[in-house]
């Protein structure tokens, strides 16, 4: 039998179960079971256990550090990503191609690479770091890790938001300008509204990115508990010293931070796009 | 004696549409001497005009006229590289758009996505920082003059075409503006819905009294909605006088050809007489302007033939030629003829400055016209193909006939 000649059966579609049922076959081990195992394994030993190496104060620590350092680097991401947006697509420069490109450069850098960069620049010995006293030092503070998370995640807000600028009308900015509006009127009344939709989804992918940033953050960090040391360092570290449940629970709260922001990025689409047609 | 004679006839066409009546009437708004460059392209020469006092000008070109640049250039959205813009006595030359006052209706209408009917038109107002009272009275009294009561409450794209222009004309309107300027303002709409809409348009502008600037690329519509129009061709002013004006009297060839069809035939001024061929049209107040033997072109549109199949033409009619019905074709609102006019070189007459003979597969001779009739006179009279005819024209201009340089 050919196999064109299973394809119908009696106006039956046969490649559409098979295909389907491929299709999970091959998401469910690589993706599915991994995420559902953490939380299978996590709550195993009953829900006392999860709680408590939850609010374990290196654990908390950790997961507010992470929160705290991640929320600064979306702030500083998502105005810069707008400024350089804005800066981007309504001048044209020499070499503008090139900064666009530079911008997005961090994106295709390992983070390890952006991590150990970063010290070569800020650290005792760097380039800017040698010129800093001791208590200036700011490599293995949080405020590397939020250079760190600022370092990798820059693209990120930028590449949401500058498509938009590009592709909003610019007769839209000229009828307020001609109505009597300032530049800034302009941008405050007219831009920044059209660009809510782009603002809030760049932030949450960069967010998002950001709580989740392990390469850089260890280098830069040096992971010191109760000081240092973000939730995924936090996962890394409790797993070398054997305390599977410890990074277990962190885990979990991750993941579930992780579908939360999505699921808002997923559903909120309709209304993201809605927000950049208009515009 | 002649070239001050032209020189003359020259003036007093002018004299109809400059500065006297304008000067009573009032100028809300002035173009002077603009010309614009973009790169190495010219885009804009040497173009000057008033706008006076509640009146509506159209700007009428091809696109790539330089129609555009000039609405933009008096909103204040693009620099002149020289000339001036004045509006209602004041040099604007150098001043912000958002210090002009005019109000802009762009293509799309630019209405603001995320504020409603009411906002958007009370835009204008709350950058000014007017006292909220104000806003809401001035807000009301527009929406009802717009009629979109019912629709206050609507994001733009919750609307109509017709009724996003209404709010944005509105949104101009609010501020009271010094000119209002229209690009292309039907050019996103369907046929039916732009006739509809001009007529809309302009019976508001007769009640605000605003003056206005329209650009378009729409005879039609320039000739319905213009209390004068200004053709624009590659960046120059051509002609620009009143819709009857431009239509029956064209200054230039491109003025005739661009506002509906035209006829143009070659000749030579020879006595009072356009000589076309063996033709002697008399026309002694049109060539006066012109050298004896100068080569012109006599220009008429197809609704200003009139044919008839003995010699008597109507009175108001002169004899050009005779001719030979080619096709007649009906097409809707009145009757499409093509006639052959008989131009050529007769035996025995040797006066005839030129011959014209045309060259077509078939060898024919004579040159084909457009001719169209009404309705009424098309089911009188019925021609076929082959009829003779003598021809006549009731309206027409005569052009100098200036082939490669541009000569004015």
């Amino acid at each position: 039998m050919k196999i064109g000649s299973i394809r119908h059966v009696r106006g039956f579609d046969v490649a559409r179960p098979l295909s389907i049922g491929a299709m999970l076959g091959i998401m469910l081990p690589l993706v599915l079971l991994p995420l559902l195992s953490i939380f299978v394994y996590g709550t195993s030993k009953g829900l006392g256990v999860f709680w408590s190496s939850l609010v374990a104060p290196e654990a908390i620590f950790a997961l507010k550090l992470s929160m705290v350092t991640s929320f600064w680097a979306t702030a500083f991401n998502v105005l810069f990503g707008l400024f350089a947006a804005y800066v981007l697509s309504r001048y044209n420069f020499w070499g503008r191609n090139a900064v666009i490109v530079t911008i997005s450069l961090p994106t295709a850098i390992p983070t390890a690479v952006a991590g150990f960069a970063l010290l070569l620049l800020w650290g005792k010995y760097g380039m800017i770091g040698h010129y800093l006293s001791e208590d200036q030092q700011i490599m293995f503070t949080p405020y590397a890790i939020i250079l760190a998370n600022v370092f990798v995640t820059f693209p990120l807000a930028f590449g949401v938001i500058k498509p938009v600028f590009d592709t909003m009308s610019r007769s839209l900015e000229e009828a307020s300008a001609t109505i009597g509006a300032t530049r800034w009127q302009t941008f405050w009344h007219v831009t920044l509204p059209s660009l809510r939709g782009a603002i809030v989804s760049g932030a949450l992918l960069t967010f998002a990115r950001a709580v989740g940033e392990f390469g850089s953050t260890i280098l830069v960090s040096g992971n010191l508990a109760g000081r240092t040391q973000t939730a995924p360092l936090y996962i890394f570290a409790k797993f070398n010293e054997g305390q599977i449940e410890a990074a277990n629970a962190i885990a979990i709260v991750l993941a579930l931070l992780s579908f939360v922001i999505f699921s808002v990025l997923f559903f909120a689409r309709d209304w993201l796009e809605f927000e950049t047609q208009e515009a | 004696m002649i070239a001050k004679m032209a020189l003359a006839e020259k003036q007093s066409i002018h004299e109809s549409w400059a500065p006297d009546r304008e000067q009573t009437k009032g100028v809300a708004a002035s173009v002077r001497g603009i010309s614009k460059r973009f790169k190495k392209a010219r885009v804009l020469e040497d173009v000057s005009f008033d706008v006076a006092e509640g009146e509506s000008l159209v700007l009428l070109g091809a696109s790539g006229s330089g129609k555009t640049t000039i609405l933009r250039i008096i909103a204040g959205l693009e620099q002149p590289d020289t000339g001036e813009v004045i509006l209602h006595g004041k040099d604007v030359t150098d001043m912000p758009a958002r210090e002009r006052g005019v109000g802009v209706i762009f293509q799309a209408y630019a209405l603001f996505p995320r504020m409603t009917v009411e906002k958007n038109i009370a835009y204008g107002l709350k950058i000014r920082r007017r006292p909220r009272k104000e806003r809401r009275e001035t807000v009301d009294r527009l929406i009802k003059l717009v009629q979109l009561e019912a629709h206050r409450k609507k994001y733009p794209w919750q609307l109509s075409g017709g009724q996003q222009q209404r709010v944005a004309i509105a949104r101009t309107l609010a501020y009271k503006p010094e000119v209002l300027l229209f690009d292309e303002p039907f050019g996103a709409l369907d046929a039916q819905t732009r006739v509809h809409l001009r007529r809309e348009i302009r019976a508001l502008l007769r009640q605000v009294k605003v003056p206005s600037v329209f650009i378009t690329h729409d005879q039609e519509e320039a000739l319905e909605l213009g209390d004068r129009i200004a053709v624009l061709n590659n960046g120059h002013l051509e002609q620009i006088g009143t819709p009857d004006e431009v239509y029956n009297h064209p200054e230039t060839e491109y003025v005739a050809t661009f506002l509906g069809a035209a006829n143009l035939l070659l000749g030579v001024v020879a006595e009072g007489h356009v000589e076309i061929g063996t033709a002697r049209f008399p026309a002694e107040k049109e060539t006066a302007r012109f050298r004896e033997g100068q080569s012109v072109k006599l220009v008429f549109r197809p609704e200003d033939v009139c044919i008839s199949q003995d010699a008597n033409l109507p009175g108001n009619c002169r004899r050009l030629a005779n001719g030979v019905i080619q096709e007649v074709n009906f097409v809707g609102a009145y009757e499409r003829l093509s006639v052959r006019l008989d131009l050529t070189h007769r035996k025995g007459d040797t006066d005839a400055l030129y011959q014209v003979t045309i060259n077509t597969p078939q060898r024919m001779t004579g040159i084909p016209i457009m001719v169209t009739r009404p309705k009424p006179q098309a089911n009188v009279t019925k021609y076929q193909a082959g009829d003779r005819v003598a021809i006549g024209l009731t309206s027409f201009s005569v052009l100098p006939n200036y082939t490669l340089v541009r000569q004015r």
